[in-house]
C-alpha cells in the first residue's frame, strides 16, 4: 500500500466474487496502479439484490443495504464497488437514508437489534466513476498506467441501467447518450464503438432473468444484433451481473432461439487489467462462457 | 374622371416570380417569361427568385425608369399578399401605382396543379398574357380622402366591449357603449371565480364597470339596440334603438323638471311588485320580479321593467313617491350617432345542449350546465354559494363534467368547433368543489385536455393533484336512475380500454358556446362577414385578426370565436387600438374604384340608383338634364351599376369595360389578336 | 357494482363476464399504498405513454407499465397485483428517467409488487433469493469451481464477506426475520410445491 493512495472499503457484491474472481482480483490490482487501494470490507453480504429484494419488501432492501454501509461506517471509509447492482442498493439506500429521517429512523430502529446504526457518514462510489474522476484518478492517469494497448479492438461500452438511471436521482448527466466510458476504454487505446439503443437494458433485471428467462434473453438478443450489426470484437460493462447476462445469455439464447454471437464480454476491469499487462490466467478469462480467446488473439 | 393619356403608346414589364420553389417548382418560370417577351406591348420581361424582397422591387423600379413603361405587371402570389407591395415599387419607379396588374401564378396554379408541370405552365402563361391585356389598358387613379368623425362605438358591454371602450375613451376618443341588456357587466359578471388565477369574477370585473360608468370619454347606453346603419369608415351613421325601460335616470329626470327624482337604486319598487319571473340573469334558477335589477352590482344602478311581464298595477310607481322615477308609458326611443369606427363585441350564448338527447340535459334534474354551476357555486347566487342537487337539495358527493358537451361535434347538431375555455372552467369547477365540499370526488370526462395559456398547464397540474379524477373518454350517454335520481355516466377510458358506468350524483355539461341571437343582425347592420360557424370573419386570422373586410369595423372578444378571458381583453385593446388609428390620423384614403358616370350617355332612367347596395348613387340636375351622380365615399366598386347600366354610361375605375374585355380577348383568342 | 351472471355454464360466464368499470369495485386505498411504498405521485400520471414507449419489456410482451400506471389510479388493485406482467419490469428505470410528469413508474410497479406479496403472490425465484441470502449471505453464493479459480488467482477460496466471516450471519438472519421474510419465503415456497 503506497502512502498517498486513496482508500476504499471495497465492497464486493455477490457475482464478481462469487463467478467472476477475476475482475475482484483486476480490480484491486489495477485499481493500486492508479492510486486505489481497495480494502476488504469484512463481513458484507449481498447488496442485497435490488430487483430480487426492493420487489418483496423494500424495508427490507433497506435495513440489509444499511448494514452493509455501516460496516463501512465502522472502518470509517468510503464505499467502492464495481457492480451497478451493488451501486443501485448500496449508494441509494445510503443516499435515502442520508436525506429521509423518518426512513433511517425506521432503518435503525432494526439495526438496533444487531447494535448497529446507521450514521451517514461515509459516501458510496463505482470504481468507474472513480476512474473517470480527474480529482481521484482521470482518464490521463488511467491511459499512463497501461503497458499493452489494446490497439485496433473494437469494443461496445454497455453502461448498464442501476449506475445511472433515474437520472434525477444521480449525478452522471446525459443518461440517453453518455460517452464517459468510451473515454475510459479509448484511455486504454482500444476503438469504442457506437450501437443502437446503447442505453438499452441487458434484460436480467428485475428479477425477469429468473421470472421469465425468454423474455430477459429476447431483450439481451436485440442488444446482441444490435453490437454484431457494427462489428464489435467485445463488449464491456461495469456490471458483473450484466456481464453475467450478456457472457452466459449467449449460451442459452443459443440454446433458446439458435442464434449465435460469440461476442466476448468483459468488465472494464479485467480490459484494464490486460491494459495493464495482467495475463489472461491472472484474470481468470477461462471463466468466461464465450470465449474470449479470438478478442485475445486480436490484442496480444 | 381620371386623366387619361392619350394615344399612349403601352409599354408594359412583367416580372415573374420563382417564390423559391413555391412556384419554380412546378411552373417552368423561364418558359414563362421568354413567352411574355413575345406579347404584344410587352417591351421587357424578367424573372427572379423572390420579386417580394428588396432586389426584386428594385428591378421593377430599374425597368419603369430605363425603358420608360407604362404599366407593370408581376406574376407572383395573390394580391391580397403583395399588392400593396407592388404598387409601392412601381410608384418608386415614378408611375402611378394604379398601373400596376398582379398575376397569381401561386395560390390559383402552382400549389393547386402541384403535380401537372407542363399544365400549370401553360396556365401562368394565360394568366401573364391576360394581365399584359390589363395592363396596356390601365390609367392613373387618385386615391380619395375622406375626413373621419371623432367618436367610436362599442357594441357589447361585456369584458371585451368595456375595455375597448375604456381604451378608445382613455385615448381622446369619445366612445358609444352599446349594451341589449339593462347592465354592462356579460358573461363574465355570472362567473363565480376565473382560471387559473381564481380571481373572484366579479371583485375584477366591478371597478372595470365602474371605471366605464364614470368615465366621462364615454357614453353609456344600455338597454340598447343598433336599429340601422349608414355610412362607412370616418363617417357611419348609426340608428340606436334605447328600448323603453320604464324607469327613467336622475338625469332623464331633472331633464323632465322633476327635482331630485329619477331612480336612485334603492329598490322599494321591487317589494310591492306582485309579478314573479324567474330571473334570467340566474338562468332562471331566482326569481325576480317585473321591475328589477340582475344583481347588487349593475351598472348603471337604474331598475328596468319588463314590459312584457308588468300587470300596470301601478304599485311601483307610487312606493317610487316623489322621485317619480317608473314611467309605465315610457316607449322606445330611436337616436342617432355618427362614428367614425366601430367594435363589436357582441360575445355568446350558451349551446342550447338539450338539443345533444343523450345527455338529457332538462330531462334528468341532476344534470346542469357549467353556467348554471358557476351560479349554484357562486356565493351570491341562488343557492348561497352551496352546490346543491336539483333533484333533492343535497349536496352531492360525486361529480362528473363533461366535457366537448356539443364541441367538436360533426353530426350538424352540435358545433365542429372547439370552445376554447370549457376545459380550463372546468379544471376550475373540479377545484371548486374539492374546496368547498369535503370528501367530494369530482370525474372529469375529457378527449384532451387543451391547457394552453400562460399558467394553464400549471393549472391543470394543481388540479389532478388536487384529487380530480381524469377520465379519458366522451360521454356516450348518461341514464337516470329513477329512484335516487342518480346518473350513469357511460363511457369508455380509453386508457385503460374498458367501457366505464361511472355512478354520480350530478353531470355538469360543458357546453359548447355560440354566437348570441342578435351577433346576425348586427353584423348584417354592419356588412360583417361570417365564417361557416357563425362567429364573425376578421379580416385575416393571423395578420389582421380585429379587423373585418368592412373598413372601420373591428372585432372583439369571443363574438369573433371562442376564446377565454385574457384573450378578449387582448384582442378588445388590439381592436381599440386598431379603431383609434384612423380618427387619430384624421381621415382615411379610400381605394379609388369608384364608378364614374359618364354624362353624356347618361339617360338619367335611375335603375342604377336603386340597385346600389351601399346607397352610393343619386339623380341631379345638371345642365338642365337628370343624371346620375356617385358619392365616391360610399361607392364600394362593386361594379353593379356598371354591369346593368342600359346606356353603358357608367365606368367602373380599374375595371373599366374595355379593360376587362381586353382581358377575355386575351385568354378566348390566346393572344393571337 | 359489476353484474352477477349466475350462468350454469362456467365457461359462458367467464366469456360474457361484465367488463365495465364501476367505481364501487374499486379500492381507494390501493393508490395510496403504491404513492406511499413507491415514494412517487401515482395520481399525477397524465397517461403519455412515454414510459411504455421506454420500456425494454414492453415490445415484447402484453406488459404495459401506462396501464398499471392507471390501474393504480383507479384502484384496480386485484387486477394490478393477479397480472402476471407486474413481473416483466427488468427496473431498468428508463421510463422514470424520461417521465414528463417526473414520476417514478418503476417504483410504483415495485410497490405494486411488495403489495403482492404482503399477499403471497410473488414468483418462485424471488422467494429462492431470500432462502440464499438467509443461509450464505450470498445471492449468488461461491462454489467448489469458483473456489479453486479464486485459488488459482492468489485470492482466497472464501471472499472477505459473510463467506470468510460466518459470524456476521446471524445479525442478516435477525434482520430477516424481523420481517419474517424467510419464514414467508419456506411457507410460500413450500405451498406451491
Amino acid at each position: 500500500m503506497s502512502g498517498n493512495n486513496h482508500q476504499y472499503a471495497f465492497f464486493l457484491g455477490c457475482i464478481a466474487p462469487n463467478r467472476y474472481p477475476g475482475i475482484e482480483a483486476a480490480a484491486i490490482r489495477t485499481s493500486k496502479n492508479v492510486g486505489i487501494d481497495l480494502l476488504p470490507l469484512k463481513g458484507a453480504s449481498c447488496c442485497p439484490a435490488p430487483g430480487a429484494f426492493g420487489s418483496i419488501d423494500l424495508n427490507v432492501w433497506y435495513a440489509m443495504a444499511a448494514r452493509n454501509v455501516v460496516l463501512a461506517e465502522q472502518m470509517g471509509m468510503d464505499i467502492a464497488l464495481v457492480c451497478n447492482g451493488c451501486y443501485k442498493s448500496i449508494w441509494e439506500v445510503n443516499h435515502k437514508l442520508k436525506h429521509n429521517d423518518e426512513l433511517r429512523d425506521g432503518v435503525n430502529e432494526v439495526l438496533k437489534e444487531i447494535d448497529m446504526e446507521f450514521k451517514g457518514t461515509v459516501d458510496v462510489w463505482h470504481l468507474a466513476e472513480l476512474y473517470y474522476d480527474p480529482e481521484i484518478v482521470g482518464v490521463k492517469k488511467i491511459a499512463d498506467s497501461i503497458t499493452r494497448p489494446l490497439t485496433g479492438a473494437k469494443i461496445a461500452v454497455h453502461y448498464g441501467c442501476h449506475l445511472m438511471k433515474p437520472g434525477k436521482e444521480r449525478h452522471f448527466g446525459d443518461t440517453e447518450n453518455p460517452m464517459w466510458i468510451e473515454e475510459l476504454v479509448a484511455a486504454l487505446g482500444a476503438e469504442p464503438v457506437q450501437y443502437r439503443n446503447k442505453m438499452q437494458c441487458c434484460g436480467a433485471g428485475g428479477g425477469v432473468r429468473g421470472y421469465d428467462l425468454a423474455h430477459a434473453l429476447d431483450i439481451t438478443n436485440e442488444k446482441m444484433i444490435n453490437m454484431q450489426d457494427v462489428g464489435v470484437d467485445a463488449v464491456t460493462e461495469v456490471c458483473p451481473f450484466c456481464q453475467l447476462q450478456f457472457d452466459r445469455g449467449q449460451i442459452e439464447i443459443k440454446e433458446k432461439f439458435g442464434a449465435e454471437y460469440g461476442i466476448p464480454v468483459l468488465h472494464y476491469n479485467e480490459l484494464l487489467g490486460l491494459a495493464q499487462g495482467m495475463s489472461p490466467d491472472e484474470l481468470a478469462l477461462d471463466l468466461h462462457a464465450i470465449d474470449v480467446e479470438p478478442f485475445l488473439k486480436k490484442i496480444l | 374622371m381620371a386623366e387619361v393619356k392619350k394615344n399612349e403608346e403601352p409599354r408594359i414589364g412583367v416580372f415573374v416570380c420563382h417564390c423559391g420553389t413555391n412556384i419554380a417548382g412546378s411552373i417552368d418560370v423561364k418558359e414563362v417569361m421568354e413567352y411574355a417577351r413575345t406579347l404584344p406591348n410587352v417591351i421587357v420581361a424578367d424573372d427572379y427568385q423572390y420579386m417580394c424582397s428588396t432586389p426584386g422591387q428594385n428591378k421593377i423600379a430599374e425597368a419603369i425608369d430605363e425603358q420608360k413603361l407604362t404599366g407593370v405587371v408581376v406574376a407572383a402570389c395573390s394580391p391580397r399578399l403583395h399588392e400593396p407591395t407592388f404598387r409601392n415599387a412601381t410608384k418608386a419607379g415614378g408611375l402611378n401605382p394604379f398601373r400596376f396588374e398582379m398575376a397569381n401564378i401561386r395560390e390559383q396554379n402552382s400549389w393547386v396543379h402541384m403535380h401537372q408541370p407542363e399544365e400549370a405552365t401553360a396556365k401562368a402563361k394565360d394568366a401573364v398574357r391576360i394581365a399584359v391585356a390589363k395592363a396596356s389598358l390601365l390609367e392613373d387613379l387618385v386615391p380619395k380622402s375622406v375626413p373621419v368623425e371623432k367618436a367610436a362605438m362599442v357594441v357589447g358591454g361585456g369584458v371585451g366591449g368595456m375595455q375597448a371602450a375604456l381604451d378608445l375613451a382613455n385615448a381622446g376618443i369619445k366612445t358609444y357603449l352599446v349594451e341589449k341588456s339593462p347592465t354592462i357587466g356579460g358573461r363574465m359578471s355570472q362567473l363565480d371565480k376565473t382560471f387559473p388565477t381564481l380571481d373572484c369574477s366579479q371583485c375584477i370585473l366591478t371597478p372595470k364597470m365602474v371605471d366605464v360608468y364614470r368615465n366621462e370619454g364615454i357614453e353609456l347606453l344600455t338597454y340598447t339596440e343598433v336599429e340601422q346603419v349608414e355610412g362607412y369608415i370616418g363617417n357611419f351613421d348609426v340608428t340606436l334603438r334605447k328600448k323603453a325601460r320604464g324607469v327613467i335616470t336622475p338625469e332623464e329626470a331633472e331633464a323632465r323638471g322633476i327635482v331630485g327624482g329619477g331612480c336612485t337604486g334603492c329598490g322599494d319598487c321591487v317589494d310591492v311588485c306582485p309579478v314573479i319571473k324567474p330571473n334570467p340573469f340566474e338562468l332562471g334558477m331566482a326569481p325576480r320580479k317585473a321591475i328589477y335589477i340582475y344583481h347588487p352590482q349593475v351598472s348603471p344602478l337604474i331598475y328596468t321593467v319588463d314590459f312584457d311581464a308588468c300587470v300596470k298595477c301601478g304599485l311601483c310607481v307610487e312606493a317610487c313617491g316623489d322621485k317619480k322615477a317608473v314611467d309605465l308609458e315610457m316607449k322606445d326611443e330611436l337616436m342617432n350617432v355618427k362614428v367614425g369606427t366601430v367594435v363589436l363585441a357582441t360575445g355568446y350564448d350558451i349551446f342550447p345542449i338539450e338539443k345533444k338527447f343523450e345527455w338529457g340535459y332538462k330531462n334528468y334534474d341532476n344534470v346542469i350546465t357549467s353556467l348554471e354551476f358557476e351560479r349554484l357555486i357562486c356565493a351570491s347566487g341562488p343557492t348561497g354559494g352551496h352546490l346543491v342537487r336539483p333533484s333533492d337539495g343535497e349536496t352531492p358527493k360525486r361529480v362528473a363534467f363533461v366535457l366537448c358537451a356539443g364541441s367538436r361535434d360533426n353530426t350538424g347538431v352540435g358545433k365542429p368547433y372547439c370552445s376554447r375555455f370549457c376545459c380550463m372552467y372546468s379544471l376550475k369547477h373540479a377545484h371548486q368543489i374539492i374546496e368547498k365540499i369535503p370528501g367530494v370526488v369530482p370525474y372529469i370526462f375529457y378527449m384532451d385536455i387543451r391547457s394552453f395559456g400562460k399558467m394553464y398547464e400549471e393549472f391543470y397540474y394543481r388540479i389532478q393533484d388536487e384529487g380530480a379524477k381524469f377520465i379519458r373518454g366522451r360521454v356516450a350517454n348518461i341514464l337516470e336512475d329513477p329512484v335516487t335520481k342518480n346518473l350513469h355516466v357511460n363511457a369508455e377510458d380509453t386508457l385503460l380500454g374498458r367501457p366505464i358506468d361511472m355512478e354520480v350524483d350530478m353531470v355538469v355539461l360543458a357546453a359548447a358556446v355560440q354566437p348570441t341571437a342578435e351577433t346576425e343582425k348586427t353584423r348584417r347592420l354592419f356588412g360583417v362577414s361570417c365564417s361557416q360557424d357563425g362567429w364573425l370573419l376578421e379580416a385575416h386570422p393571423k395578420l389582421n385578426p380585429c379587423g373585418t373586410t368592412t373598413a372601420g369595423v373591428y372585432l372583439a372578444g369571443v363574438c369573433q370565436g371562442p376564446k377565454d378571458i385574457p384573450d378578449t381583453v387582448a384582442q378588445a385593446e388590439g381592436a381599440a387600438s386598431a379603431a383609434s388609428i384612423p380618427i387619430h390620423r384624421g381621415e382615411v384614403e379610400l381605394e379609388p374604384y369608384f364608378a364614374q358616370c359618364i354624362e353624356e350617355k347618361c339617360a338619367g332612367c335611375g335603375l342604377c340608383v336603386n340597385l346600389c347596395p351601399y346607397s352610393a348613387l343619386s339623380l341631379v340636375e345638371k345642365d338642365g338634364r337628370t343624371v346620375m351622380q356617385v358619392t365616391e365615399a360610399k361607392c364600394k366598386g362593386c361594379g353593379t351599376c356598371g354591369g346593368f347600366c342600359p346606356g353603358g354610361a357608367i365606368w367602373m375605375q380599374h375595371f373599366a369595360t374595355p379593360q376587362i374585355v381586353a382581358q377575355i380577348d386575351a385568354f378566348l383568342l390566346g393572344g393571337e389578336q | 357494482m359489476a353484474v352477477k351472471k349466475d350462468y350454469k355454464d362456467q365457461n359462458l360466464a367467464e366469456k360474457l363476464r361484465d367488463r365495465k368499470y364501476y367505481a364501487p369495485d374499486s379500492n381507494p386505498e390501493f393508490l395510496k399504498e403504491v404513492e406511499n411504498i413507491g415514494q412517487t405521485a401515482a395520481h399525477m400520471c397524465y397517461q403519455c405513454g412515454t414510459c411504455t414507449g421506454s420500456c425494454p419489456s414492453a415490445p415484447r410482451s402484453s406488459y404495459r407499465i401506462r396501464l398499471f400506471m392507471r390501474k393504480a389510479v383507479l384502484g384496480l388493485e386485484e387486477e394490478c397485483l393477479t397480472d402476471p406482467d407486474l413481473w416483466l419490469c427488468t427496473t431498468c428505470y428508463s421510463c422514470t428517467d424520461r417521465c414528463p410528469r417526473d414520476l417514478a413508474p418503476t417504483d410504483a410497479i415495485m410497490a405494486m409488487r411488495n403489495l403482492a406479496f404482503k399477499r403471497d403472490i410473488v414468483p418462485r425465484n424471488f422467494l429462492q433469493t431470500v432462502q440464499l441470502i438467509y443461509k450464505s449471505g450470498h445471492g449468488v453464493p461461491n462454489n467448489d469451481a469458483n473456489r479453486a479459480a479464486r485459488k488459482k488467482l492468489g485470492l482466497e477460496e472464501e471472499p472477505e464477506t459473510t463467506h470468510k466471516y460466518p459470524e456476521y450471519l446471524p445479525g442478516i438472519r435477525k434482520i430477516l426475520d424481523h420481517y419474517r421474510l424467510k419464514e414467508n419465503a419456506d411457507r410460500i415456497l413450500a405451498e406451491g410445491e
